[in-house]
């Protein structure tokens, strides 16, 4: 799936000056299967384009694409069908349960998609050493840990896109490294694009595009 | 508290309405009425029968459902037993006729035709009473209701000037407490006031009023106000159902005020509790949920504290009922203990209004994450 975005300008940002890179109110297509690090400082709308892609916020001029398709023409079923199977997103703030265990956050996705089994679950969170908090709380965890969890649930469902926001904030470079590992494998695996937000590290991975807001 | 007490009041109101009905052949309050005789009227200053604008009158009050006239034979009726099994009696006899629409009987058993060899009639109670009592004196058995209805009777219809003269069979079909005469077909007594009447003008002396429900005092006092007078056990059933229907409106009114502010409450509720899982709601949507899929959830919810409320309201009429029914057989009301369709059906119209504002509230909210 293509992602268009045509002279998108949000109406909080269109005051501020952006340069003449920038995505905001230029024409940008986020093709298909490419993996994309979008880079800005803090203020310049990471969290605004993960959002307005993703459908979430509608204070925007321009038009913003999906195959051609304008999303503002998407009904509740047409977004729970790309939520569900077309974009996958980590949230800045993660929108984790955080009463719900673990256990209990991945299966509220994964038996709305049915991805993988609950064994595959567990192995992902052991590669990324949480696999021990699979019965506890979310809200007690630390953020670098509900940041990893935040991260397996998103890989729980099939996707065209993967949207990232700022998702190794709290994670060391070891960790932040593990993760990229994992997403790379799984958007391989699907022939997935992703859009990885950051205030400048590259994380060491290779990225077909940079972007810059 | 609200539920029990609107099924307990719809309820008592539908069974206090029903008391007396099927005992009687005439409507529910409806009573027959004449003028009081006084020393005036047998002097003949005062007439005591109706004129036609003085039922009209009547029948214009705002808690009168209908008036109709009483109408009487005006020709010579004789009533004999014409059966092998009881004694010769015969006696002269007043027959009457009302409107069928004052009436509580099958239509089936009361119709008559010219050609019919058989009139049904409706016997007054003290009939078989002196009945009975020329039995007993001749030494035969007494007749209960079921027996009397089998005898074969006959009418003898004569003219004035007992130049006309014709025979017919009659049967009973119901007896009555409220009417003195013998009550026959409305068909029947036009056959017989066309064919042996002597064309003078029938004179109206009784007339039906059909009150309306839990307006009984307002028919009492045009009654006394125009110098009318009814049978008193008439007076006192409609009087008694009058009292007690309005003391279950009141609590009706009350009901109806307690269901409607608890469901206020519950919907604030419910309100209260969308909004405290706003998070949740957002972040189920975010990560693909359907939003019908949550709505129902909610309604769902919903709906089973409402059916809890609903069995709770349920259980408390009927442990209400069980002693209410017990004070009203103590008190000599004996009102049918059954189930009313009509509590139950307040109770799924609370509960379905309550669903369709349950679902609205959840639609409204989940849409307001969306």
């Amino acid at each position: 799936m293509n992602i268009t975005l045509a002279n998108i300008m949000p109406t909080p940002l269109a005051s501020i000056n952006h340069g003449a890179d920038s995505i905001w109110g230029s024409q940008i297509e986020l093709e298909h299967g490419k993996r994309i690090m979008l880079n800005a400082s803090s203020g310049k709308g990471k969290s605004t384009f993960t959002t307005t892609v993703f459908g979430l916020r509608r204070d925007y001029t321009g038009t913003l694409l999906y195959d051609g398709r304008d999303i503002r023409e998407l009904t509740p079923s047409d977004w729970t069908e790309v939520r569900k199977t077309k974009i996958s997103v980590v949230f800045q703030d993660l929108q984790l349960f955080p009463k719900l265990s673990v256990r209990e956050n991945l299966l509220l996705k994964n038996e709305l998609t049915d991805t993988y089994t609950e064994s595959e679950l567990k192995k992902l969170l052991e590669k990324l050493e949480i696999d021990n908090k699979w019965e506890q709380q979310c809200g007690l965890l630390s953020m670098g840990q509900q940041q990893r969890v935040a991260i397996v649930r998103a890989m729980a469902q099939p996707f065209s896109w993967l949207i990232m926001d700022e998702p190794f904030s709290h994670l060391d470079v070891d960790n932040a490294n593990k993760c990229l590992e994992i997403i790379h494998d799984r958007t391989m695996e699907q022939g997935a694009g992703f859009v990885l937000t950051s205030l400048g590290n590259n994380h060491g991975y290779t990225f077909d595009q940079e972007l810059k807001l | 508290m609200g539920i029990t007490f609107l099924i307990t009041s719809i309820h008592y109101l539908i069974r206090v309405n029903e008391f007396g009905e099927g005992e009687e052949i005439l409507g529910p309050n409806t009573i027959i009425v004449q003028k009081q005789v006084s020393n005036s009227s047998v002097l003949n200053i005062t007439r005591t029968d109706f004129s036609k604008s003085e039922i009209e009158k009547i029948k214009s009050e705002s808690f009168i459902l209908d008036v109709k006239p009483v109408v009487a034979n005006n020709f010579s009726v004789s009533f004999q037993t014409d059966d092998a099994l009881v004694p010769y009696f015969r006696s002269d006899v007043f027959i009457q006729t009302v409107d069928q629409d004052f009436l509580d009987i099958k239509t089936d058993n009361w119709n008559w035709k010219e050609g019919d060899t058989l009139v049904p009639i409706i016997m007054p109670r003290d009939f078989l009473v002196m009945l009975n009592t020329f039995m007993s004196a001749k030494g035969i058995p007494q007749i209960s209701d079921d027996l009397a209805m089998g005898i074969n009777f006959k009418f003898t219809l004569e003219s004035k000037d007992k130049e006309k003269k014709e025979w017919i069979d009659a049967k009973i079909v119901g007896f009555t407490n409220e009417v003195a005469a013998i009550l026959v077909p409305e068909n029947f007594m036009t056959y017989g006031n066309n064919k042996f009447s002597d064309g003078s003008d029938q004179k109206v002396t009784q007339i039906m009023i059909s009150g309306k429900e839990s307006e009984f005092g307002l028919v009492e006092e045009l009654l006394e106000k125009r110098g009318l007078e009814s049978k008193n056990s008439q007076m006192v059933i409609g009087r008694l159902k009058s009292m007690i229907g309005t003391l279950f409106l009141v609590v009706l009114g009350i009901s109806v005020i307690a269901v409607f502010m608890s469901g206020l409450v519950l919907i604030q509720y419910l309100q209260l509790l969308m909004s405290k899982n706003a998070y949740e709601v957002r972040t189920l949507l975010r990560i693909g949920y359907h939003p019908d899929e949550i709505i129902r959830k909610f309604f769902v919810y919903f709906i089973r504290i409402f059916g809890i409320v609903a069995g709770l309201g349920l259980t408390m009429f009927f442990i209400f009922k069980y002693f209410l029914d017990s004070m009203f057989e103590s008190g000599g009301l004996y009102i049918d203990t059954g189930i009313t369709l009509g509590s139950i059906g307040a109770l799924l119209i609370a509960y379905l209004l309550f669903t369709a504002a349950s679902y609205f509230t959840a639609k409204k909210g989940i849409f307001k994450e969306y």
